[in-house]
């Protein structure tokens, strides 16, 4: 059969890989888009950022419903109907999916389905359902993104031991679901099963969930999660698991002391693995590092010149917003232009309730590389909007450089963290000061002041908390 | 006020008008872009320096413009506003100490030059951080190869903007300009002063079309007037038997092509030449004029010179003396194809310690090349031929590859010269089968 010829193959549809073949047709390169699952859209779309998120929005209710009793508003008890839980979140991602089909249509993308595997540095062989097709290309986007890792201790192959893509699946309402692993993956899908009905205990192996990001930042999290979980249990590690009829036993080890425990489900969140395995990688020059990633450079060039990486499949953050950005770099690379991924500030949101955000430079890595910063804080307790929101367990801050007071990075914890992150993204970006923050208007009233009372916070001067300017004498 | 064509680059002389974005008349604003340009790397658009009214455009689209030719005319109202709007501050002051928190720029017309202008600025922060600027202003640095911990930022927080960038550019524009000017001057009291060549009508012989010299076609003219004039250079012809050397290759060919990359007498050249250099050292010097020493270079970086459709270009392959013949030949043929698509950068043109002019794919026996100053010497390569040779004796048949090295006589003498040649050539015709070996 006549192989395919393109100027550009991407592999892997998620949000790295169809933002990278877009902006590739839009610089007028013929480009083929190779994914093996039917709907476009990658883990982000299918199996990760948007269910999860539509389940949390979806469930945010039970909470409203019962703080609603302490403002006067009651509602009698909220009934879940899974079916259609299931069928309204299923029909989000369709349309998402279809829309990017559109998309990719509509710039003469060709879209073949099916899994890629790599036969040398410029063919590709594809097995779709019709049989192999070859695509011979100049240059090549690994785009193939992770998997949730399944420890082989716990992989017995029965159905309640789950990872996130199959606790998406809203499979039932376990009475009783262990969470192993404290990261974000488990504190968000165990906040969407908690708020159902689930009795939930979250193990973490460290002394602390959310590990690395920044101990205030987590505070409000952990205090919010201690009510809606049954029990987070540190430093604890799962220690073997077995099928007791229809639940799960499992023996796990708190500080040297053992205890077993029955559970209805058990949702492992330990990871992920980046899905490299038989993508034909050892037909190419492309090298990965001693974890399993691929390395590559700022161009996002791995070792062998016409193959590009780009997302999971690179390591570090495993973000979506990520790989969309390397994406364009690659692909800017590819077109000869002085691209690179030089000093790009990639935020982090962590859907908890209430969530988390950061961005740029945190206090826990200027402690760890001896940087001198000043933070400037704002705690949403004074924030007028955070009340009439009846969600005070929030705070800004800021990471400022003392001689310049350039803001080198911001952390939030509150309701809408994620949006709030943005305003974060750009002043580190353009390089704004602590006073630009100050002295640009927010309006009132609304959760972005905070982020203009912690930079006056840091001149002593922020208007809603206490001055640290003795008052001049009379 | 005119606005003339800034320094883009270092090695960028000029360009083509792709697009004037400005009309007479029109009113603009500082930082507007009043054109596009493309220079041989890339597109960029030139920014106005200042606010006002556009009361002449002197160039058309499509013309090549030169650095320094004046594009636009100016009247700015803004300046002489400011000036008038502070009369409290002396312009000695100003001048003398500007604060890093003052946002006002000396005009990039103004004659003195800006205070970033002190040498050696270099950007330091406690937090190892970047230079603050924005994603924009980052971009435009990347494409015209500045680099930013060079700029001293004007805005709060040492923020450097689009003005501070231009300034940085002026500034370099000058130095580069005193720097030329020097040597012409140091150059007229003992040669003949260069005048152009008288201009000669040749269509009263007959019909004649015009075409402008590119970007490219002038660097190159420029660069070879440069060398004939200076350097007083020797060459030196000699041949190398690479019969065996050819059936080596063949033998490996394969093997190579496998791991994506072409053996060809290049490559095995760059690995000779990268050990022959280590071992007479004066063949990769420069004469430092000013100071009347040799320059002995510790690194090796060959140029190649490439055929490419725009003319002439010469990228160069880094420490050639560290690298095994894979490498060299995978590196050789990406930059080789990177250089044909235009795709180069310029400081992938930059710090060569000598060249190699292989002509022998295209044909050609003994030429004698051009010097590429700094540089000290050139090989020139030509065709490797079937010739009849005398053989212990006998008549034998040989590829021959004929060889010749140019050298600079103020450094290296004619013994060097045929030594050096001499371990070239026993480097190609006693070729080491090891070095073919893929590890």
């Amino acid at each position: 059969m006549e192989p395919i010829t393109t100027e550009i193959v991407v592999v892997g549809a998620g949000p790295g890989g169809y933002a990278a073949a877009f902006y590739a047709a839009d610089n007028g390169k013929k480009v083929a888009l190779v994914e093996q699952n039917p709907r476009l859209g990658g883990i982000c779309l299918n199996v990760g950022c948007i269910p999860s998120k539509a389940l949390l929005h979806a469930t945010e209710i039970f909470r409203e419903v019962k703080e609603s009793t302490s403002r006067g508003i009651e509602f009698s008890e909220p009934k879940v109907e899974l079916e259609k839980l299931r069928a309204w979140k299923e029909s989000i991602l369709e349309k998402l999916g279809q829309g990017i089909t559109g998309l990719a249509k509509q710039r003469g993308v060709q879209v073949v389905h099916g899994r890629g595997h790599f036969e040398d540095s410029q063919t590709l062989r594809v097995e779709t359902r019709e049989g192999q097709k070859f695509i011979r290309y100049e240059k090549a986007v690994i785009a193939v993104g992770s998997k949730p890792a399944m420890p082989s201790a716990f992989d017995l192959g029965n159905p309640r031991i789950m990872t996130s893509t199959e606790a998406l699946e809203l499979p039932d309402i376990p009475p009783d679901l262990l969470v192993v692993g404290g990261g974000y993956i488990g504190m968000e899908l165990g906040t969407v099963y908690a708020a159902l009905g689930s009795h939930v205990v979250v193990l973490e192996a460290l002394p602390s969930i959310l590990t690395g990001v920044d101990a205030d930042l987590v505070r409000p999290v952990a205090r919010a999660a201690q009510k809606a979980f049954k029990e987070i249990r540190v430093n604890t590690k799962v220690l073997k698991m077995a099928t007791a009829g229809k639940q799960i036993k499992v023996t796990m080890e708190t500080d040297k002391q053992p205890r077993e425990e029955l559970y209805d489900r058990v949702l492992v969140s330990v990871g992920r693995a980046p899905n490299l395995a038989d993508l034909g990688l050892e037909n190419t020059k492309v090298t990965k590092d001693d974890k399993g990633f691929i390395h590559c450079n700022a161009q996002q060039q791995t070792e062998d010149p016409n193959i590009y990486a780009i997302g999971d499949v690179n390591g570090g953050a495993l973000l979506a917003h990520r790989a969309t950005k390397e994406g364009r770099i690659a692909v800017e690379a590819m077109l000869g232009e002085a691209s690179s991924f030089d000093n790009v500030v990639i935020p982090a949101v962590v859907y908890t309730d209430p969530e988390v955000a950061w961005c740029g430079l945190t206090e826990n890595q200027a402690k760890e590389k001896g940087i001198d910063v000043r933070i400037a804080k704002f705690l949403w307790g004074a924030s007028g909007r955070a009340l009439t929101l009846d969600r005070p367990d929030g705070m800004t801050k800021l990471i400022i450089e003392p001689e310049t007071e350039r803001i080198l990075g911001m952390g939030i914890v509150g309701v809408s963290a994620g949006d709030l992150i943005s305003e974060g993204v750009l002043a580190v970006e353009m390089g704004a000061t602590s006073r630009d923050l100050a002295d640009s208007v927010h309006p009132h009233p609304t959760l972005s002041e905070t982020l203009m009372e912690a930079a006056e916070s840091f001149y002593g001067t922020a208007t809603h908390a206490l001055s640290r300017r003795s008052p001049s004498p009379k | 006020m005119d606005v003339k064509l800034p320094q883009l680059a270092e090695g960028v002389e000029g360009g083509t008008v792709v697009n004037i974005l400005v009309a007479e008349g029109q009113e603009i604003q500082k930082d507007q872009a009043i054109m596009e340009l493309e220079t041989q790397k890339a597109v960029g658009s030139i920014p106005a320096p200042s606010t006002g009214v556009v009361t002449k455009i002197h160039v058309n689209q499509g013309m090549e413009v030169s650095v320094g030719q004046v594009l636009i005319s100016i009247e700015s109202s803004g300046a002489a506003a400011g000036a008038t709007a502070k009369p409290a501050q002396t312009p000695a002051a100003s001048s003398a100490a500007p604060s890093v928190d003052s946002p006002s720029r000396p005009s990039p017309e103004a004659t003195a030059p800006p205070s970033q202008a002190a040498d050696g600025y270099r950007y330091e922060s406690k937090s190892g951080a970047p230079p603050p600027a924005s994603p924009s202003i980052r971009k435009v640095a990347r494409d015209l190869g500045i680099d930013l911990t060079r700029v001293k930022g004007s805005e709060a927080g040492g923020r450097i903007n689009l003005a501070d960038v231009r300034a940085y550019i002026q500034w370099l524009q000058e130095i580069a300009g005193q720097g030329t000017a020097a040597a012409a001057a140091a150059q007229s009291g003992a040669a003949t002063p260069a005048t152009p060549s008288q201009v000669v009508d040749f269509s009263q012989w007959g019909p004649v079309r015009r075409e402008k010299m590119s970007p490219l076609r002038r660097t190159v003219s420029r660069r070879m007037v440069e060398s004939w004039t200076t350097i007083p250079k020797i060459n030196q012809l000699d041949d190398a038997d690479i019969t065996a050397l050819l059936a080596l290759r063949k033998k490996h060919a394969a093997t190579f092509a496998k791991k994506g990359a072409h053996l060809t007498v290049t490559s095995f050249l760059l690995l000779v030449l990268g050990r022959t250099l280590k071992k007479h050292p004066r063949a990769n010097s420069s004469l430092d004029d000013s100071s009347l020493e040799i320059v002995y270079k510790d690194y090796c970086h060959i140029g190649v010179a490439v055929d490419t459709e725009g003319g002439l270009i010469v990228p160069i392959l880094r420490n050639v003396d560290q690298k095994n013949l894979l490498q060299l030949s995978q590196e050789l043929d990406s930059l080789a194809e990177k250089t044909r698509q235009r795709k180069i950068a310029i400081e992938e043109l930059q710090g060569g310690t000598f060249t190699i002019s292989n002509q022998g794919s295209i044909g050609g026996s003994h030429f004698t090349p051009i010097i590429y100053a700094p540089q000290v010497a050139i090989l020139g390569v030509g065709q490797g031929r079937a010739q009849p040779v005398a053989v212990d004796g006998k008549i034998a048949i040989r590829t021959i590859l004929p060889l010749c090295l140019a050298y600079d006589h103020r450094v290296l003498d004619g013994a060097d010269a045929v030594r050096f040649l001499k371990d070239v050539i026993a480097g190609l015709e006693s070729f080491d089968e090891a070095d073919l070996k893929l590890k």
